[in-house]
């Protein structure tokens, strides 16, 4: 046993002293940064008044036709949307063009309780993108009008909430990415381990010790583990710090842990059979893509079950986390009983 | 060229031979599977979020047929409060009342379920109602172009908005249709508004939307948008959740229906785009690993000994790799029919930016571990600087600093002028340049072989690259070949702060814009200091002058490219237009640059970054007064 944390001593040490996790911890950072920039983009679209937190949208709409309509008044609800009301569209259209307003809408009567208006947009797609989902919300409310007018009613609709994709974007994909990258390192750290004694054979030196091969290789493992510990825990204090709630806390460590051994015994049998690091890593890359396919057929997947941790739900608990040690339990056994056979082989 | 074909036969047959018989088998077996899943998958609708939100229902509530809800049955209204007070569920349906808590975890599921119902009501309505009825709103397209968009020879051929209009009401059919069913006020004759001269009667507003009136009536006239609301209908129940293929949010003469009209957002066109970027940065590991091998081996040692060239030994070792890159993006183009000559004019600079990132990799790194990260490091920043703009296609004009906003819009069947290809790709170029130069001067076994800090190694590398009896000269083109590096920290500067307020995102954009643009100045003047190549104070000043005078002929080419793409950008107007006239930026550059090396001079390398703070102080209060000026 002392021999052993010797040796996870001695990894941990090397990979401190190449400043491993460092880079590890960027290359963390920069999935975060780089998740917020898409999280932006994919909110600019969806609702429009994210756009306006940055550079505020507000809109000059030119109304030509029918101005007292339905359509008008939910405009002029809209603190960001001013109407310009003209009489006819010549008037309209010379605004439009000299820029004073953004948008002309040439609104009929109804007819049949149908409403068939036109909507004059600039050229520019950046620009009319904005203006019509800006519009849209009005749009839809004096849509929801005029079907109330034809005797239809949808139910629900006084119900509004917050807006989710934030939230999804946040549990269902950035906790779990962040949460199984550093297994996904400790796994890499396990094969460049691996094939680095192996190509170098220095693995030869250490044989000479009083220490089994199996101790050398878990050792390695072991190692690559604590640092993904290490960054989970990190993880989740500054996701609090920055007020994201990780819920179950002990449970989404337990799980993280528990798929970064997989993992990481995983690429130890990788590394072993390969033994040069270049097939061994681009092996384990494509292996770790199958196996997150694969994964996504089990209920509650890791993925899923991370996610629902996290947000605090009382339907997953230890007993889903533990069903991951039935495959931690295999796939370590097969690389105890076969390390030596696999260190041996030709690959 | 015949030195290099050798190379590159060399490296096709190492590559060859790294997957052969069993582990070839195995590969490929893993390939197939992973693609078969992938399909099933894909086909099986994925919800990445399931059973996300816990929600009770009661059986008079509405069946919930979304896998994003854990429905839970209650029957008793006591039970149900209890879960909800104890957060077991975000909220309760009873009939067709909503039941929720004031916290942000309840309103999100709020949110979600009101997403969920506002669609699943939509298609009962269009099931139970006629289109006419159930979709009464529906608006036309068109798009305009404003008196400084039109080029002056234009202005005669745009149609006027009254001849647009009256062409759409000559091609209704004539309707005999019954009295409104809104009181309306007394409203002009639609023929009206595009003839009358007089001013129309005010309107009274609208009556505030009340409880409904009337009952749906029948109406057997097929009306002209009746079928453009039909097929975005038919697109709306057959969903699946996945971003659609569209070529614009609307199109002219288009009619678009609110309630059905979906966000364009562009992920499907972005996950396209980066199919093609996957092959190219598996193909460079292969390339990174290839160095890798031949420097443990000292292989490359052997090869550097041969009477071949640096640039002949890098480019003969990565023409395979380029190849397979090609060959992948013709591949691509053709299996999804895209413009196979567009492709790869958009993709051919992204590729040799990736090769260019992982060539600086191969040279850099010094152990197992190192390449690893600095692998993965290179496919985040590489993956974040193409992918996060080109989310903004078409809402954000910064988008275009990205290729694969152009790939973006290739496939949604837009155009692109000439400006934006040169702004998105030409830093590729010359990132894919420098790194070539650098890689050749720095192509020593010293250098390859040692074992220092990364520091230590990027020095090593500047001073390389430093023609040592052109000094001069040398600092102007330093200066001038980094500017590709700061162009584009400056522009991911912008999308990291995008979000902030505009007072907090301007500030940290010029921190992080002016330590950069002063570090790349006197980068290769610190690396002469270092080397003791630097003795009197006049080679200070002129060094520095020489430095300045790179970084500001490369600055002005840049400013001229970016305003003509992205003229409507406050950020790059305050980045790039740093002065009315030419000769202030200059000064400013000279200024800034002779502080940080006179001070690193005087007080030696180790107060480096102080200098760079002061010069950085000057450089801002140069900028705010600018700017103050400007506004």
């Amino acid at each position: 046993m002392n021999s052993f944390l010797v040796l996870i001593r001695r990894e941990l040490r090397s990979i401190r002293k190449e400043k491993t996790i460092i880079f590890a911890m960027l290359i963390q950072f920069f999935i975060a940064m780089f998740s917020s920039i898409m999280l932006m983009g994919m909110m600019s679209f969806y609702d429009p008044t994210t756009i306006g937190e940055n550079s505020p949208v507000s809109l000059k709409v030119g109304v030509v036709g029918h101005t007292a309509s339905p359509i008008t008044y939910f405009l002029d609800q809209k603190k960001n949307i001013q109407v310009e009301r003209y009489d006819i569209l010549d008037d309209a259209e010379q605004a439009f063009k000299s820029e004073k307003i953004d948008a002309i809408m040439s609104i009929p009567s109804s007819e049949g309780g149908i409403v068939d208006m036109d909507l004059f947009l600039p050229e520019s797609d950046t620009e009319s993108t904005i203006i019509l989902m800006a519009l849209n919300d009005p749009l839809k409310n004096a849509e929801e009008y005029l079907r109330e007018q034809n005797g239809i009613n949808m139910n629900f609709t006084d119900i509004e909430g917050k807006s989710h994709t934030s939230y999804e974007f946040l549990y269902a994909i950035i906790i779990p990415l962040l949460m199984f990258f550093p297994a996904l390192i400790a796994g890499s750290i396990v094969i460049d381990t691996v094939s680095e004694e192996l190509e170098h054979k220095t693995l030869d030196t250490l044989w000479a010790a009083p220490v089994s091969l199996n101790n050398i290789f878990s050792s390695k493992i072991f190692a690559a583990i604590a640092t993904a510990l290490i960054q989970c825990v990190l993880w989740i204090i500054l996701l609090r710090l920055n007020t994201f709630d990780v819920e179950n806390f002990g449970n989404v460590l337990c799980l993280s842990i528990i798929i970064a051994a997989i993992i990481s015994f995983g690429a130890a049998i990788i590394g072993l059979y390969y033994k040069d690091r270049e097939r061994a890593q681009f092996v384990y890359s494509i292996s770790l893509l199958l196996a997150t396919g694969l994964s996504y057929l089990l209920d509650p997947s890791p993925f899923n079950l991370i996610t629902r941790l996290a947000t605090g739900s009382q339907y997953v608990g230890f007993s889903e986390v533990a069903f991951y040690l039935i495959p931690l339990t295999a796939i370590s056994i097969i690389f105890f009983f076969t390390s030596k056979r696999l260190a041996a082989a030709k690959a | 060229m015949s030195n290099l074909l050798p190379i590159s036969k060399r490296e096709i047959t190492r590559l060859r031979g790294r997957f052969t018989g069993r582990s070839r088998l195995f590969v490929i077996g893993i390939f197939a599977v992973a693609v078969i899943l992938s399909t099933v998958i894909y086909h099986q609708d994925p919800v990445i979020s399931k059973s996300i939100y816990n929600i009770g229902v009661f059986p008079n509530g509405p069946h919930i047929a979304d896998e994003r809800f854990n429905v839970i049955p209650l029957d008793s209204l006591p039970d149900a409060e209890r879960k909800l007070e104890q957060k077991e569920i975000g909220l309760y349906i009873i009939g067709d009342r909503v039941r929720d808590r004031p916290d942000d975890r309840s309103q999100y599921t709020v949110g979600a379920l009101s997403q969920y119902l506002e669609r699943q009501e939509l298609l009962r309505i269009s099931d139970q109602y006629d289109v006419d009825q159930a979709f009464p709103l529906r608006i036309e397209i068109h798009h305009m172009a404003k008196d400084s968009e039109v080029e002056h020879f234009d202005v005669y051929s745009q149609p006027s908005l009254s001849d647009i209009l009256q062409e759409d009401t000559e091609s209704l059919p004539s309707l005999e249709l019954d009295p409104p069913a809104l009181p309306e006020p007394s409203a002009p004759d639609p023929e009206s508004i595009y003839t009358q001269t007089e001013p129309s009667i005010p309107m009274d507003p609208a009556p505030i939307p009340g409880p409904s009136q009337g009952a749906p009536s029948a109406d057997p006239i097929e009306r002209a948008s009746d079928s453009a609301v039909k097929e975005q209908l038919k697109d709306f129940i057959n969903d699946n959740g996945m971003p659609e293929f569209k070529a614009e949010f609307a199109s002219d003469e288009e009619i678009i229906i609110p309630s059905l009209l979906k966000p364009p957002i562009p992920v499907s066109q972005v996950l396209i785009a980066f199919f093609y970027v996957v092959p190219i940065f598996f193909v460079s590991i292969f390339f990174t690993s290839s160095f890798m091998e031949e420097k443990t081996n000292r292989k490359l040692i052997i090869l550097m000994s041969a009477p071949i060239t640096p640039f002949q030994i890098i480019m003969g070792k990565m023409l395979p790799y380029i190849g397979y890159s090609f060959l992948a993006i013709i591949a691509i183009t053709l299996a999804l029919g895209g413009n196979v000559l567009l492709a790869l004019a958009i993709f051919i600079p992204i590729m040799l930016f990736i090769f260019s990132i992982y060539l600086m990799v191969a040279l850099l790194y010094r152990t197992f571990k190192d390449q690893t990260f600095f692998s993965m490091m290179a496919v985040w920043i590489v993956t974040a600087y193409l992918v996060a703009p080109a989310m903004f296609t078409g809402v954000n004009e910064l988008s275009y600093i990205s290729p694969l906003t152009l790939a973006v819009l290739m496939y949604r069947g837009e155009s692109f002028g000439l400006s934006e290809y040169l702004l998105s790709t030409i830093p590729m170029f010359l990132v894919f340049f420098v790194t070539m130069l650098a890689a050749v001067r720095i192509f020593n076994e010293e250098y390859l072989m040692g074992y220092r800090p990364l520091y230590r190694k990027l020095s090593e590398a500047i001073y390389l690259i430093i023609n040592k009896s052109h000094l001069n000269i040398s600092m102007v083109y330093m200066s001038l070949l980094l500017i590709p590096v700061v162009f584009m920290v400056q522009l991911a500067s912008i999308v990291i702060v995008f979000k902030l307020s505009l007072g907090i995102a301007l500030g940290i954009m010029f921190a992080i814009s002016i330590v950069t643009e002063e570090i790349v100045k006197s980068a290769g003047f610190i690396v002469l200091l270092q080397n003791r190549m630097i003795t009197s104070l006049k080679s200070v000043v002129v060094l520095s002058f020489m430095a300045a005078l790179g970084f500001w002929i490369g600055e002005k080419l840049l400013l001229f490219l970016t305003l003509r793409v992205m003229s409507e950008s406050l950020f790059i107007e305050a980045l790039f237009s740093s002065g009315v006239f030419l000769i202030f930026p200059l000064v400013m550059h000279f200024i800034t640059t002779c502080t940080v090396c006179l001070l690193t001079k005087r007080w030696g390398i180790k107060f480096y970054p102080v200098a760079i703070i002061a010069g950085a102080l000057i450089h801002a209060a140069y900028n705010l007064f600018i700017i103050r000026g400007a506004l």
